[in-house]
């Protein structure tokens, strides 16, 4: 099958956009008291992270069946690395050269998976 | 913030929970029939949009324990679930090429959960 180029896009801008979603369930998860229940179901990170990553995997999951694995793989692989760059200017988090080694293995397994299936 | 045991287990469990998830829901579509009884009786399928909500909610309270850059890239782990899941529920063939990605996956978690958390956050260094 030869990958469609909406499909490398979709998965291009679901990623950059998807990435924002731990970003607010990290937000969510910090703001939740859970002797109060308002606190869950008003909470604004949340619904934007349900939203978020929601939208992003259906449109993920809809482009990966139209594409090859071995191409669209790594581009779903980057997709964690722009997760990273979101937590360390949104969440002051730290990136250290031990977490960006994982994240450069993890990205070379998940594209061999792809050239493999 | 260092990331606590638990809160890696968790997500663990989410992932497993995920992909169990997208396996019931694939062996849900292929006995899909398009008739109300059919949906309805799809067990599979309910419970797997079941697993799906439990793992997201499990995920919240992960997040309590740790931080993004350490907890999220364990969902990466869904790659090896999927695959075991494939090759024994499904007797689908994974290829030796498969089965390094996925070791490598393993270790790129690794690598981030034990090197990634090692490090105290004043001695981190932002690169």
């Amino acid at each position: 099958m030869e990958t469609q180029i909406w499909a490398i896009i979709v998965v291009i801008i679901s990623g950059l956009i998807g990435g924002f979603g731990p970003v607010f369930f990290k937000l969510a998860a910090d703001s939740i008291n859970l002797r109060n229940l308002s606190s869950i179901y008003r909470n604004r990170p949340l619904i934007l992270g349900v939203i978020i990553s929601g939208v992003s995997i259906i449109l993920f999951t809809a482009a990966l069946t139209a594409g090859e694995l071995s191409v669209l793989y790594p581009l779903v692989g980057i997709a964690y690395v722009w997760v990273c760059i979101y937590s360390v200017f949104l969440l002051k988090e730290k990136m250290t050269f031990f977490k960006w080694l994982g994240i450069f293995i993890i990205i070379t397994g998940i594209s061999l998976i792809g050239l493999g299936a | 913030m260092k990331v606590k045991p638990w809160a890696i287990g968790i997500m663990l469990l989410c992932t497993l929970l995920t992909s169990s998830a997208q396996l019931l829901l694939k062996s849900g579509a292929l006995k899909l029939e398009f008739n109300i009884l059919s949906v309805l009786s799809n067990w599979n399928i309910f419970l797997g949009i079941g697993l799906y909500g439990l793992g997201a909610v499990l995920v919240i309270f992960a997040l309590r324990g740790g931080e993004v850059t350490v907890l999220y890239p364990i969902v990466t782990s869904s790659y090896i679930w999927v695959a075991l899941g494939s090759s024994y529920f499904f007797g689908e063939n994974v290829n030796s090429l498969r089965w390094i990605g996925i070791l490598l996956v393993v270790v790129g978690i690794l690598v981030i959960t034990i090197g990634g958390n090692a490090v105290a956050e004043d001695s981190a260094k932002v690169i």
